[in-house]
């Protein structure tokens, strides 16, 4: 059988129970949701058949069809109508491409599911071609380090980690940065960021700092974030899940940075001794890695700007140096 | 050996030094397929392969620096990339898609090019390095650097050449006729980081020592106190290294020391977490500095920047002391002064090139 003439086939019965749903070597469905599938093939049946495989003795895999095949047998039907080929009429790297052809016309593959694309074509297409083709296919940057990062989280990331990105909780890049640290480090973070919702941001600053924490206290992660302050905060019942994901942060970014977080809280200190009102505001650069300061005033026309220069002038503005140095 | 390398000087006495040795040519492909198949980054940067190429690029470059903060117009001679060296803190490591001790072997036939471009600009004295990319020294027995290009250089009166090196790979310097215009520096650290975190290179006291005999032997001498990292005992560490200095070195005969912390691109720190486990050196309070590098917070800095400056200046007080990659404000409030601008710190080590060579 030629595989140009793959859907010249004619559809037979298939006892279910004959067919392996392991995810074998074509598939590439991954924390998907069975139940939009499951209520369609309840109402209309099942539109297309799968397309299975048969070896030479006699075990049918899966090369088209996977969730069909998933969602049927939840629905605990006995068989379906399945086109089938015979293990030698087609080369496990056209069942691959056939199945990826097959998914990305219908639907958009998770980060997760592109991963596993990549592993399965690595044994059989050169380096260079998945990079410059298939790479762009997926919709993914054309270069060797996103390839490698993919393959890291196909490879070595636990179910429960692949579960957080396929499912959008978990940034790809935060996972990325996730590779570098032992599975238990990493459950003990992945719970925190699935307790309190973390977005993007507080999720790569969680990792950071506890990654660095962690080097410079000597202590492993687990350890570290089990710590009687963070379980405070993970518990308190006054905070819903944002604030409590703020204070987090703010908690190992002061453990984190003790210099940094001390000049804030003085330069704030510094400005709340000054009577600014609402619509004057002083602020120091990122870091204060800038020799200046930013002086901010909203104002209706020249005279409110001048009775706002007039108020400002008239306070002790000469008190105001960088908060690390001392008192004149 | 990329394919076509054979035909230079520098090829055939670098294959006769490494007679024993296994030899391939190979077309350049350009980035090597980096083990990403295997996932596994190069840890070793194939730090064991010399590879010789033609580099097709100009060997003479203005080192890149930054408009955001004052550097010092230095020339970077592009002899060669990656080290046979492993500091924790490299730079180099972020180019693991360019593996192997790459040689530029067509070196010694483009020099005439260079020298082209130092003698088109009288006016301008070129303070030249071959210490960015690789350790100016560590390769020099093998490679002879020292008997290819320090002539050109010691003959004109409007440039010098700086070998900056961790190692005590001397003995082809030493022997060489040349002095005039040629400055041997070494970077120095705190015997703490040097022992730690300074991976093949040779012990403080070992660099020291070959500096001294450097120095009796006519040369002018530089260090390099790069990079300045914040560690427990810091200071009594640092300090350390500094009696050494005075054990050692004749102070008035050192051209220029450079201070400078340590600072990185963001890309650097997951690389030297996976090839360097144990090392502190990403352990300080670093935040984003105005050119995208992190760097210790400023007060660190100044700090760190202030004691070295006053120790230093305890031990000597001219010493062509200078802060690389730093704001006026750092420079003024650790060490007294500042250049205002890029002109300035290069006019300040031009006039000592002035003063150490006329
Ligand atoms: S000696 Fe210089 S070039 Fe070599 S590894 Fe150390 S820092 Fe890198």
């Amino acid at each position: 059988m030629d595989i140009d003439n793959i859907s010249e086939l004619i559809p037979q019965p298939v006892p279910l129970r004959d067919i392996d749903d392991s995810p074998g070597p074509c598939c590439m469905s991954f924390g998907f949701d069975l139940n939009p599938l499951i209520q369609s093939i309840e109402k209309v049946g099942l539109i297309n058949p799968p397309l299975l495989k048969r070896d030479n003795q006699g075990s049918i895999t899966i090369i088209i069809g996977y969730r069909r095949i998933k969602a049927l047998k939840s629905l605990k039907a006995d068989g379906a109508g399945c086109r089938i080929l015979s293990g030698d009429d087609i080369l496990p790297v056209e069942c691959l491409l056939l199945n990826l052809y097959d998914n990305l016309a219908v639907r958009k593959l998770n980060d997760v599911e592109k991963g596993m694309v990549l592993a399965r074509l690595i044994p059989w297409i050169k380096t260079l071609e998945i990079v410059e083709h298939y790479m762009p296919f997926l919709g993914l940057p054309s270069n060797r380090a996103t390839l490698s990062s993919y393959l890291k989280i196909e490879e070595e990331m636990e179910v429960r980690v692949r579960e957080s990105i396929a499912c959008g909780q978990l940034s790809l890049r935060n996972a990325i940065m996730l590779l570098d640290i032992d599975s238990i480090s990493r459950s003990s973070i992945i719970d925190l960021i699935s307790n309190l919702k973390l977005t993007v941001n507080q999720q790569r600053q969680l990792i950071e700092y506890t990654v660095d924490l962690s080097h410079i206290q000597g202590r492993p992660i687990p350890d570290f974030l089990d710590d009687q302050s963070i379980k405070e905060i993970n518990s308190d019942t006054r905070m819903n899940n944002p604030q409590k994901g703020r204070a987090l942060i703010r908690y190992l970014r002061m453990k984190r940075y003790p210099s940094v977080s001390k000049a804030e809280r003085k330069f704030k200190k510094m400005i709340s001794r000054l009577n600014l009102g609402k619509t004057v505001k002083i602020d120091h650069s990122p870091s204060f890695e800038s020799p200046y300061y930013r002086l901010e005033v909203l104002f209706k026309d020249g005279q409110s700007l001048r009775e706002k220069l007039e108020n400002f002038m008239r306070e002790d503005i000469d008190s105001l140096r960088d908060p690390w140095k001392k008192k004149k | 050996m990329d394919e076509g390398v054979q035909k230079y000087k520098s090829t055939k006495s670098i294959l006769l030094q490494l007679k024993d040795i296994p030899v391939r040519a190979e077309k350049d492909d350009g980035p090597e397929e980096v083990a990403c198949v295997s996932n596994e980054l190069k840890r070793d940067m194939g730090k064991d392969t010399m590879h010789l190429v033609s580099y097709q690029g100009e060997f003479l470059k203005p080192c890149p620096g930054t408009k955001e903060y004052i550097c010092c117009g230095y020339q970077i001679l592009n002899v060669g990339t990656n080290c046979p060296l492993d500091c924790s803190y490299c730079i180099l490591q972020t180019y693991f898609n360019r593996p192997n001790l790459r040689v530029h072997v067509n070196l010694e036939e483009q020099l005439g090019q260079v020298f082209q471009t130092i003698d088109s600009d009288p006016d301008k004295i070129f303070r030249v390095g071959t210490g960015e990319f690789t350790d100016s020294l560590a390769l020099d027995p093998i490679i002879r650097w020292s008997e290819t290009i320090l002539r050109g250089f010691s003959e004109r009166k409007n440039t010098v050449l700086e070998l900056k090196t961790k190692t005590a790979n001397t003995a082809g310097l030493l022997g060489s006729k040349y002095r005039d215009r040629i400055i041997v520096s070494w970077s120095l650290n705190s015997p703490f980081i040097s022992c730690r975190e300074e991976h093949g290179a040779v012990s403080l006291t070992r660099r020291l020592e070959c500096a001294r005999e450097c120095q009796s032997e006519g040369f002018t001498i530089g260090f390099h106190f790069d990079p300045i990292i914040q560690h427990s005992n810091w200071m009594d560490e640092y300090r350390k290294t500094v009696d050494l200095m005075d054990k050692y070195i004749e102070p008035e005969g050192i051209i220029w020391m450079s201070l400078g912390s340590f600072r990185f691109m963001p890309a650097l720190k997951p690389i030297i977490r996976r090839r360097h486990p144990e090392t502190s050196i990403l352990d300080g309070e670093f935040v984003l500095g105005l050119d995208g590098k992190m760097r210790y917070f400023k007060p660190i800095r100044m700090e760190l920047y202030a004691f070295l400056n006053e120790l230093l200046h305890q031990w000597h007080p001219d010493l062509g002391l200078y802060l690389c990659m730093e704001s006026n404000e750092v420079w003024q409030e650790s060490m007294g002064w500042r250049p205002e601008t890029s002109e300035g710190l290069g006019n300040y080590l031009d006039e000592r090139v002035r003063n150490f060579f006329g």
